[in-house]
C-alpha cells in the first residue's frame, strides 16, 4: 500500500451530514451551562436526602431512649440543626431546579435564567455565612458522634461517659472524625467554587448571546 | 457589524469537518463524540477572544480539538476507541457512510492502534497538512514530526495489508 493511498482513502471520508447550524451550535453551548447546572441540583439533593436519613434516625433514637434526658436534649439539638438545613437545602434546591417551564432553552435568555442560580451559588460559596460550616462542623459531629455512640451502647447517657473504655474510644474517633470531615468539606466547595466560576464565566461570555 | 459570537459561530459553521474528523478518530460511540463535540465547542469559544492571528484558523482548531479530545481520555481512562466500526446504535450519516466504505474502515481500525499523540499525528498527515504545521499544532520538533509519520504509516500499512489478506 502506498503513502498517497492512505490520504486517498481518507479524502473519501465525508462529515458532511454531521454539519450543524449556527443555531444548533447556539443551542450546544446552553445546554452545556444546564448540565452544569444540574451537578448542583443533583448535589444539593443528595445533601437534602442525606440530611432527610439524619433527622429519621434522629427521630427513631430519641423515641427509643425517650427517658434519658441528656441523650433527648443533644438529638433535638441535632433535630433542630437537620431541621434547618433541610429546610434551607430544599429551598435552594427549589430555585436551582426551576419549573420544568424554566427552561434556557425556551423563551428566556439563558444569561437571565444563568443569573438566577448563580447569585444563589454566589451566596452560598461567598455570601456572609461561606464559613460557617468551619464553626459547625466541631459541635455538629461531637453531637452526632454522642448520639451514635451513646445509642449503640445500650446504656444511659451519663453512664457511658463514666465510663474509660467508651470515653477513649470517643477521644480516638473524634481527631480522625474530624479531619475526615474537614477534609471531604473542603474538597466539596473547592469542587463547587469550580463549577461555580466556569457557570459565573459563561454568563460574562454570555452577554452577547 | 458581526459581533463576536456570530463571528464565533460563522467560524465553527465552516470548520466542523475538523471536529467530526477529531471526534472519529479518538471516540466511538455517539454519545462520546457528542459530548465531546460539546466541549471542543465550549473550549473553543473560550478562547476565541484571546486569538490573536485568525490567520490559522485551522490550526488553532486543530489544537484546540486534538487538546480537549486527549485530556479527556486521559481523565476518564474508561473511554477507548473500539475497532469494527460502525456501532450499531449508531445511526448518524457519517458512521453508515463508512460502515459501506471498507478501506475507510479498516484505515481507522488501524489508526485505532496508534498511540493519543501518533493519532493527532496522522489525522493532520492525512489531512494533508505540513510537517511544519503539524509540529506546531502538537508541539514537537518537524523532524520528530517525520519520524512518527514514518513509523505510523509502516504500522498502518502492515495493518490494513494484514486485514486485506484476512478478508480475501
Amino acid at each position: 500500500m502506498e503513502n498517497n493511498e492512505l490520504q486517498a482513502i481518507w479524502k473519501t471520508l465525508n462529515t458532511g451530514g454531521q454539519q450543524r447550524s449556527k443555531e444548533e451550535l447556539q443551542l450546544l453551548l446552553r445546554s452545556k451551562a444546564r448540565h452544569t447546572m444540574n451537578r448542583f441540583v443533583t448535589e444539593t439533593l443528595i445533601s437534602i436526602l442525606i440530611s432527610a436519613g439524619l433527622f429519621v434516625y434522629l427521630i427513631i433514637t430519641s423515641i427509643n431512649r425517650a427517658n434519658d434526658m441528656y441523650y433527648l436534649t443533644i438529638n433535638i439539638i441535632l433535630l433542630v440543626i437537620t431541621l434547618v438545613s433541610i429546610v434551607s437545602g430544599y429551598l435552594s434546591w427549589k430555585t436551582l431546579r426551576g419549573n420544568p417551564s424554566d427552561q434556557p432553552l425556551k423563551d428566556q435568555p439563558l444569561k437571565v435564567w444563568l443569573e438566577k442560580r448563580t447569585s444563589v451559588l454566589t451566596k452560598w460559596l461567598y455570601g456572609r455565612y461561606c464559613k460557617l460550616y468551619l464553626y459547625l462542623i466541631p459541635p455538629l459531629f461531637i453531637l452526632i458522634l454522642l448520639s451514635i455512640h451513646v445509642y449503640f451502647e445500650y446504656k444511659p447517657f451519663l453512664e457511658v461517659l463514666n465510663n474509660a473504655e467508651s470515653v477513649t474510644g470517643l477521644l480516638v474517633a473524634l481527631p480522625i472524625g474530624l479531619f475526615v470531615s474537614f477534609f471531604t468539606a473542603g474538597r466539596i466547595r473547592r469542587l463547587r467554587k469550580q463549577q461555580l466560576e466556569f457557570l459565573l464565566d459563561l454568563q460574562t461570555r454570555l452577554s452577547g448571546i | 457589524m458581526k459581533s463576536i459570537n456570530d463571528e464565533f459561530l460563522e467560524i465553527i459553521s465552516n470548520y466542523q469537518g475538523i471536529l467530526h474528523k477529531v471526534n472519529l478518530v479518538y471516540f466511538r460511540s455517539r454519545s462520546e463524540r457528542e459530548e465531546n463535540f460539546q466541549e471542543i465547542v465550549y473550549q473553543l469559544w473560550k478562547s476565541f477572544p484571546e486569538l490573536k492571528n485568525r490567520e490559522s484558523l485551522g490550526s488553532w482548531i486543530y489544537k484546540v480539538a486534538i487538546n480537549t479530545s486527549i485530556s479527556r481520555i486521559r481523565k476518564a481512562s474508561r473511554i477507548e476507541y473500539h475497532p469494527n466500526l460502525p456501532d450499531i446504535c449508531d445511526k448518524t450519516d457519517t458512521v453508515e457512510f463508512i460502515s459501506r466504505n471498507s478501506s475507510l474502515q479498516m484505515l481507522l481500525e488501524a489508526i485505532s492502534h496508534l498511540d493519543e499523540i501518533d493519532r493527532s499525528i496522522m489525522l493532520l498527515w492525512l489531512d494533508e497538512n505540513s510537517y511544519e504545521q503539524i509540529a506546531g499544532i502538537i508541539g514537537i520538533s518537524p523532524s520528530n514530526v517525520g519520524v512518527r509519520i514514518n513509523r505510523a504509516k509502516e504500522i498502518l500499512r502492515k495493518l490494513m495489508n494484514t486485514s486485506n489478506h484476512g478478508k480475501q
